[in-house]
């Protein structure tokens, strides 16, 4: 069996293993909750949102539905994967794992693979459900261009913070302080970014008050090329006609690569120089 | 013993770091206890007892020679061949003390994983569940299983892909004296089909009959290493004979042993004296006396590690209640 292969057994082995998990059954309601069934409030055409934002078609409902991949998927992701190393370490296991002869970059990808596969799988098929949600209720169909985008931006977020997850596990000697680290900074990117940005603007003498105020919605594009959530966005965003945030097209691909290289370098890292 | 060497370990050594934070750095490490300059030589299908106190530095050791951790200093060869880290891996099989295995994976589920890790067929690594005795319970679940089975089952990854050296840290821990003896015999087994054996314990009793020399550790470094005799004749050991005996032994004969204890109770005599009076126990039997021991005593690992350190029992034990792995002499300079 080549080498590529046993990585994609064991990686398929670890997947189905935290699928169908207790904590997986657990967060699934949450997951339904946020992914259709924000779509499912969005696509209401009757609708009343702040400031009279009105959805003017599928791809922003889809949009203003991507909070609920921001706060319960990411939420997920963190939680499937804060233990990855941690609890092999408190029991260990992870002495045996780190004896093997594999690659420990080759342990790092299936380890990366396993966990993200196991929630990128159900919040894929939730998004596509959201879709034809969207399309059923409001009657209006998300061009297949901009779910593709959707979905892959959506998995990429995944993606990031289960790295962020797994990092946090591989340093943190227990599983309380690899659960602190990993919410903390969930915590951070996906509630606390507003604050930061906010105070980061003040200081610039950016005008806070007014959040439609072009300097500061630059400011803030700029700024939230800095947080996972915030490169999420500007994915989506390219698919969103009359958006100006200061970020282009180009810049948020370059920004969605180094999110997703520079975690993974140092995770890989991290995993080559990882006592037990 | 074999003659054939599986693998030589060449001035190896490894220092831990250990968080040092100031306030300018609060992630700061320095270099802390380790393991140093130890040479040791693994011959093929040998039983190695690698022995020493509480922080001697014998789990560092044996995770070094598994890989685990690197080596910063010196090198493993085989025939004279340097070794890679990952080739190292290949060929030693590591049993790490009391795993707590625990999930609902099953015993066949684990193999299974960890034959993909360790790059062996399938097959080989059902064969190896046939070996430490865990057939039968293939499809039970990890959480019920006790913790001799545990034990089996840590045996059982370690031997995936017939590994050529099998490293055990502390294996029987936790064992029951049944499943020691057990466990004893598939050890011997394995050691007669070629398979060296590197195991560690602070008690050497756990080892009688079991290892072919023992590697002495103390404070990260390798005292000595040989067998049991020759360790003792080189550390320069009075071998020791304990009799115990329904009366006293007369001034007239005690006068010409050299007598270490005696412990006088209301029904019998105990003696401990060296070794060496070849008429002593005919003489015994011709004045009638009732012998109801008469037994080689072998040195406790305090009496060789003062041997061979040449400190007192005092002080050893001072520098285990101080669990300092800190190598006698020191290592390239400062601690930093």
């Amino acid at each position: 069996m080549t080498p590529a292969k046993r990585m994609w057994r064991l990686a398929y082995a670890l997947g189905k293993e935290r699928l169908f998990s207790t904590r997986m059954l657990i967060m699934l309601p949450i997951l339904l909750l946020f992914i259709p069934g924000m779509a499912w409030g969005f696509a209401d055409p009757n609708i009343q949102l702040p400031a009279d934002q009105i959805p003017e078609d599928a791809t922003e409902t889809m949009f203003l539905a991507s909070i609920g991949i921001v706060f319960a998927g990411t939420m997920a992701a963190v939680l499937i994967a804060h233990d990855g190393i941690s609890r092999d370490r408190t029991s260990g296991v992870l002495e045996i794992r780190l004896s093997q002869p594999m690659p420990r970059w080759r342990q790092g990808i299936v380890l990366i693979f396993g966990h993200w596969s196991s929630i990128a799988l159900p919040v894929a098929i939730l998004l596509i459900l959201s879709m034809f949600l969207i399309g059923y209720r409001s009657d209006m169909w998300i061009p297949l261009g901009d779910a593709v985008v959707y979905i892959i931006a959506a998995m990429l977020v995944l993606l990031w913070y289960t790295v962020f997850a797994l990092l946090a596990s591989s340093i943190a000697k227990e599983q309380g302080s690899a659960i602190a680290f990993s919410i903390g900074l969930w915590f951070l990117f996906t509630l606390l970014w507003v604050l930061f940005t906010t105070l980061l603007a003040a200081l610039n003498g950016v005008a806070v008050g007014d959040t439609q105020d072009q300097g500061y919605l630059i400011f803030e594009g700029r700024l939230d090329l800095l947080s996972p959530n915030g490169v999420y966005h500007h994915l989506l965003e390219t698919r969103l006609d009359g958006v100006e945030r200061g970020v282009s097209a180009f810049g948020a691909y370059i920004a969605a690569v180094m999110w997703t290289i520079v975690p993974l370098y140092l995770f890989q890292r991290r995993l080559n120089s990882l006592v037990p | 013993m074999g003659d054939e060497v599986a693998m030589q370990f060449s001035s190896i050594g490894f220092r831990h770091k250990i968080s040092s934070p100031k306030w300018y750095n609060p992630l700061k490490k320095r270099k802390g206890a380790g393991i140093s300059h130890v040479d040791l030589s693994i011959p093929k299908g040998e039983i190695i007892g690698l022995v020493g106190t509480n922080g001697a530095g014998k789990t560092t050791l044996l995770r070094m020679i598994s890989g685990i951790l690197p080596l910063e200093e010196g090198s493993a060869s085989r025939n004279g061949i340097k070794l890679e880290i990952e080739a190292l891996r290949s060929m030693v099989g590591f049993m790490p003390e009391q795993v707590r295995w625990s999930s609902q994976q099953t015993i066949r589920q684990t193999m299974t994983e960890f034959a993909y890790l360790r790059g062996c067929s399938l097959q080989s690594a059902l064969d190896v569940l046939a070996i430490v005795g865990l057939k039968n319970r293939i499809d039970e679940s990890l959480d019920s299983l006790s913790q001799g089975m545990r034990q089996r089952l840590s045996l059982g990854v370690a031997l995936l892909g017939t590994p050529e050296i099998l490293v055990l840290d502390e294996p029987f821990n936790g064992m029951d004296p049944v499943a020691i003896d057990a466990f004893k015999r598939l050890l011997r087994s394995l050691a007669s089909k070629g398979i060296s054996i590197l195991i560690s314990s602070h008690h050497l009793t756990e080892l009688d009959h079991l290892v072919d020399t023992i590697a002495l550790l103390h404070r990260g470094q390798l005292l000595a290493h040989g067998t049991t005799e020759s360790l003792q004749s080189s550390l320069g050991f009075e071998q020791m004979t304990e009799l115990v005996l329904d009366r006293e032994i007369p001034e007239s004969l005690s006068n010409s042993l050299n007598v270490l204890e005696y412990v006088d109770t209301a029904s019998e005599h105990r003696y401990v004296i060296e070794s060496g009076h070849p008429g002593l126990l005919e003489e015994l039997v011709k004045r009638n006396f009732q012998i109801s021991t008469w037994r080689v005593v072998p040195p406790t690992l305090i009496e060789l590690l003062c041997s061979a350190t040449g400190l007192d029992r005092e002080t050893i034990g001072m520098d285990v209640e101080q669990s300092s792995m800190v190598p006698l002499r020191p290592i390239g300079g400062e601690e930093e």
